[in-house]
């Protein structure tokens, strides 16, 4: 029905905003710096300290820049690849300098001191033949995967700088490849598409082999994404005191399924999917080792929830925030949703459930997810916001660190939203909602 | 003014048949029209003008920022484009029809969004040209509309052999955007809207 109080609350657009669509915002992995792919052919590098714009890389892509990914655990320099419609991928470096002192000059204005350092040009990666969807850096930083409109997914391994080869051309699906995304702790590659499915590739003895195929969205799937490393720290999964038996099972198997997976689709949901643990997961160590490659690496993702209904329109983008767990989700009709996870109450008796839940617990509970019968979890929407680029759609929502001065606590976190309109907006939580 | 004259083929409308503001709101002629087509249309008008005119809904305060837009003038919009095959107008070749063109309100109170639904009905079933008419007429409006307006183009249900794969690539927004970036594409669509002033 309606939502409470606005749980949701617009921090600042960042400045000045591309006067054309945006498309994607990479968040870097360690720096309060954010990377706008922008449909002007140009990537805006923004500062999440002062919200203003720092770079524009510009004079690269003869289309639009579709996607962009920072190379994480990179030393003494910034690593960007862009993918854009021009079918190539981009890397772009900038030697770091002194990023402290560089941040300092930026908030007192001064604004001459930093402009000799910029983003160059470092190599281009030509193979895709047509538009590319998007790009992303594998958690170690050793391999990036890209797809394409051609239907293929390729991955690129850089052995040294600039001297990127490529390990492997996937062609399994049978129409575009909106999105591909990295487990984040094992070299498993996910990709999603026009053609509907979800489809995942593991390394087979030197060769890249689809392992997984998931099928459940009705149409497009525009973005994946897995679960992050250390949410379940401070999730549902964190206070374990007191909960049932049938509980302390499910986190368990959870464990043993490891991160599971977020994907959202034209269709208008968002699933979460899950690995089945492997059953005697050590058999495979006393068979023979087969010339037919072994079933042992095939895997089996399956459906573990739909969110709640919140979308009336293509949802383009689904994050997982990898510091709460909270999901969160962007799209066509120009609404952010965030959601949590929590116990089903009437098997918890209330045991997690804080007063953040309060509020919601009415309007949504008729917006229950429909998740499979036994799932001792649900999720639940606990904040959105309509209208948040104005009439425009969202193209691309994500988490990121708070940066700038008015950080409430360590660790808090801002969504990122990027819009049609060309504007990237940045959005605090109500601290009910995303204080650990 | 969005008149088209060159028609002289008998399977195609006249010009005089062509939904228009002007025959709408002259309220005269619809007593004496035996057409029906026409007979079709007004039920429509009436019913679409009702929440605008109902004095309730104009007190709501987005009223004053949003303009009004109606079925015919999204007709009005798109029937002057040319076909990329015939010297002809959408309109004229049937291609785009008043009452295959709905415009659906914001699905709750607190979402200023509206979504304008075109059908288009392909001149032959196999109309290899049919995504190109759609993207042509999804550009067209996404060009003369309002940004709170979601457009979905498709193909009228059955009256084309590849319709569902049609309707899909025409919904995709990154496969549009990507074709407007398409220096060939782009030519055969500003062809085509060229008849649009």
């Amino acid at each position: 029905m309606s939502t409470p109080t606005p749980m949701i609350t617009r921090l600042s657009t960042l400045s000045p905003p591309s006067n054309s669509r945006t498309w994607q915002t990479a968040p870097h992995p360690t720096q309060p710096i954010v990377a706008t792919a922008c449909s002007d052919r140009s990537v805006r590098i923004y500062s999440l300290t002062s919200f203003t714009l720092l770079h524009a890389i510009t004079g690269g892509h003869k289309r639009s820049v579709r996607s962009c990914s920072w190379k994480p655990h990179t030393q003494g320099q910034n690593v960007l690849a862009t993918g854009s419609f021009d079918s190539s991928a981009g890397i772009w470096r900038k030697d770091d300098g002194d990023r402290l002192e560089h941040e300092v000059s930026r908030e007192i204005g001064d604004e001459e001191s930093e402009d000799a350092e910029e983003y160059q040009f470092s190599c281009i990666l030509d193979g895709h033949e047509s538009e590319i969807k998007s790009l992303t850096w594998s958690p170690s930083g050793q391999y990036l995967a890209t797809c394409s409109r051609d239907k293929s997914v390729w991955i690129w391994e850089e052995l040294e700088d600039d001297n990127f080869e490529t390990v492997a051309v996937l062609q399994e699906h049978d129409g575009d490849v909106k999105c591909v995304a990295w487990h984040p702790e094992e070299d498993l590659l996910v990709s999603s598409s026009y053609d509907d499915t979800v489809r995942f590739y593991r390394e087979d003895q030197d060769d890249w082999v689809q392992v997984a195929v998931v099928e459940g969205h009705g149409m497009t799937v525009w973005w994946v994404e897995f679960e992050g490393g250390k949410a379940d720290k401070h999730d549902f999964r964190a206070q374990r005191e007191g909960l049932q038996d049938t509980q302390l099972q499910h986190i368990e198997a959870l464990e043993r399924s490891g991160p599971r997976l977020a994907t959202c689709s034209d269709d208008c949901t968002v699933r979460i999917w899950r690995r089945k643990p492997r059953e005697g997961a050590n058999t495979q160590n006393s068979g023979m080792p087969s010339i037919i490659r072994s079933a042992a690496i095939d895997e089996d993702w399956y459906q573990e929830a739909i969110l709640p209904r919140a979308h009336d329109r293509a949802i383009y983008s689904v994050s997982w925030s990898r510091t709460t767990g909270l999901l969160v989700s962007a799209g066509s009709d120009g609404k952010i949703v965030v959601y949590k996870e929590r116990w089903r109450s009437q098997e918890s008796n209330g045991t997690t459930n804080g007063a953040a839940m309060e509020g919601v617990e009415g309007a949504d509970g008729a917006a229950a997810t429909e998740e499979t019968e036994t799932s001792p979890t649900e999720w639940v929407v606990v904040a959105e916001i309509f209208s948040a680029h104005d009439v425009f759609e969202i193209n691309h929502v994500t988490w990121a660190k708070r940066a700038d001065k008015g950080k409430r606590w360590d660790g808090e976190e801002v969504v990122i939203s990027t819009g049609d309109e060309g504007e990237v907006r940045v959005w605090t939580l109500d601290e009910a909602v995303s204080r650990l | 003014m969005d008149l088209d004259k060159d028609n002289a083929n008998p399977t195609i409308l006249n010009p005089s048949d062509l939904p228009s503001r002007r025959r709408e709101s002259n309220t005269g002629k619809r007593d004496d029209g035996g057409s029906g087509l026409f007979d079709n249309l007004i039920p429509r008008y009436n019913y679409l003008s009702d929440p605008f005119d109902d004095p309730v809904s104009a007190s709501d305060s987005n009223d004053d920022v949003v303009e009004n837009i109606d079925e015919q003038e999204i007709y009005d919009l798109i029937s002057t484009i040319a076909d990329p095959e015939h010297p002809l107008s959408l309109g004229s070749l049937a291609v785009v029809n008043l009452p295959d063109i709905h415009i659906l309100p914001p699905i709750s109170p607190q979402s200023s969004v509206s979504t304008v639904v075109v059908e288009i009905t392909p001149t032959i079933t196999h109309c290899s040209l049919a995504t190109v008419i759609g993207l042509g007429v999804r550009v067209r409006l996404e060009q003369a509309l309002p940004p709170r307006f979601r457009i979905d183009v498709r193909i009228k249900k059955g009256t084309h052999s590849t319709d569902e794969a049609v309707n899909k690539q025409l919904g995709d927004k990154e496969r549009v955007a990507a074709a407007l970036e398409n220096g060939t594409l782009m030519g055969v669509l500003r062809k085509m809207l060229s008849t649009c002033e």
